[in-house]
């Protein structure tokens, strides 16, 4: 179950690779990477119940390519071998249902035109916005720092709703998951259309195996109020060039508020229900 | 920090980044304010007697600019042997000095996690159990008029 689990990981991270890449087929790489997303967290419940020690370790996935399809050609083959490893799985509904999505999924992407890809260029240029290169610098340096972070922080969510039975916690969790993957796919989309896209390196284990969650929540909170000065310093560097861009970063700079608030209430609840002051 | 193509490269492909499983030593270096921390593993080759960093590995809790300065001196490591992986720190710990602390903190944080992982190793000679080294910057990421002294372990 563990190697399938790090073969699921490897692949989601592909499949939504191919989607910030891709031009024409970006809904069903959002799509099947979703899915994918879901295939690792029922694996990952899967090894909680049966006792299995693990971790979210995985090996480099490699996505520069000149043409999408040597990327879909890659994807199908992990994809195939992921079809393998499941027939050894005790779970026999679990190994089903994925099996089942997984086989769609090759049938698609088989019918995939091809694209030219232009995400690693490293250009660094966005069509249609002008910026200076103060603001292209900031810009990129944001771009990794927060592609980076949101993937982390999808990580910890998971990480910490995997392990938690309390059905508030678990709700506000996966509020900051679909928050911290959709910020992953706008800051994605962007390094893609920049020619700087990369995959986020491997997330040390005691980022998301927490010990103390009241410590994390309350060090989280000073994060996103730190990611919301970043963001409106960044607003505020390409303000000058361009009106559009600086509305976006504003937009992700007010959705922190929502985050903050939410964690805050994470961390109320959590203190509360274990009596701590 | 002025990005160009050789940053933007490092920043999209880490040179060394990763755990090394049978390193023959690791060591730390930390940023005691925040948290931040590099792990610089290391695999010692022998050339005539002559120990040398036959692979180098690093994985960071940190900024982009840390995973930038953990690529570039890793890349740099490579290959020396003991003496020249301290001259190699000795050297950029120099050049740090006449940056502005913050921008320091991060390469600061490499530098010595490699002479952590260096000395480590040679502890290790005479003492196979030794535990890894741990040494703290002195450099903080964020401006302030009065930063903290901060010794080494």
């Amino acid at each position: 179950m563990k190697t399938v689990m790090i073969k699921v990981h490897e692949v989601w991270l592909e499949m939504l690779m191919a989607g910030f890449m891709s031009n024409q087929h970006k809904r069903e790489f959002f799509d099947f990477a979703d899915i994918l997303f879901r295939h690792f967290t029922w694996i990952e419940d899967g090894m909680i119940r049966a006792g299995e020690e693990y971790s979210y370790d995985r090996g480099a996935v490699p996505i520069k390519v000149e043409h999408l399809n040597i990327l879909i050609k890659d994807i199908e083959v992990r994809l195939s071998d992921i079809e393998l490893q499941l027939m050894s799985l005790e779970d026999r509904a679990l190994a089903s249902r994925v099996d089942s999505d997984i086989k769609y999924m090759i049938n698609v992407l088989t019918q995939m035109s091809d694209e030219v890809i232009s995400a690693f260029s490293m250009n660094r240029v966005m069509e249609g916005y002008s910026l200076s290169n103060e603001a292209r610098d900031a810009l990129t340096l944001f771009l990794f720092e927060e592609s980076y972070k949101e993937y982390e922080l999808v990580l910890i969510y998971n990480y910490l709703k995997a392990h938690s039975k309390d059905a508030y916690m678990n709700r506000i969790f996966q509020i900051l998951i679909d928050e911290s993957m959709f910020h992953l796919k706008c800051f994605g989309d962007m390094q893609a259309k920049m020619g700087i896209l990369a995959t986020p390196r491997v997330v040390m284990k005691e980022l998301y195996q927490v010990e103390d969650v009241v410590k994390f929540l309350k060090d989280g909170i000073d994060e996103e109020i730190l990611a919301k000065e970043e963001c409106k310093k960044l607003a505020e560097a390409v303000s000058k060039d361009n009106k559009e861009l600086a509305k976006f970063f504003d937009f992700i700079n007010n959705q922190e508020n929502y985050h903050i608030a939410l964690m805050e209430d994470a961390l109320k609840h959590y203190q509360e229900v274990n009596g701590i002051e | 920090m002025t990005v160009d193509e050789q940053l933007v490269m490092h920043m999209m492909e880490p040179k060394n980044y990763g755990q090394m499983d049978n390193a023959d030593a690791f060591g730390l270096g930390k940023n005691p304010e925040n948290g931040e921390k590099v792990i610089i593993y290391l695999s010692i080759g022998k050339d005539e007697d002559e120990p040398y960093i036959n692979d180098i590995k690093f994985q960071a809790i940190g900024c982009t600019t840390t995973i930038v300065a953990g690529s570039m001196l890793t890349e740099e490591a490579k290959g020396l042997n003991l003496e020249g992986a301290k001259n190699l720190v000795n050297a950029t710990l120099k050049l740090l000095d006449k940056l502005p602390p913050e921008d320091a903190a991060c390469s600061e944080m490499v530098a010595l996690a490699i002479a952590a992982a260096v000395e480590t190793y040679e502890h290790r000679l005479e003492e196979p159990d030794f535990p890894p080294i741990t040494y703290k910057i002195k450099s903080t990421c964020t401006p302030k008029e009065d930063s903290d002294e901060n010794s080494n372990d």
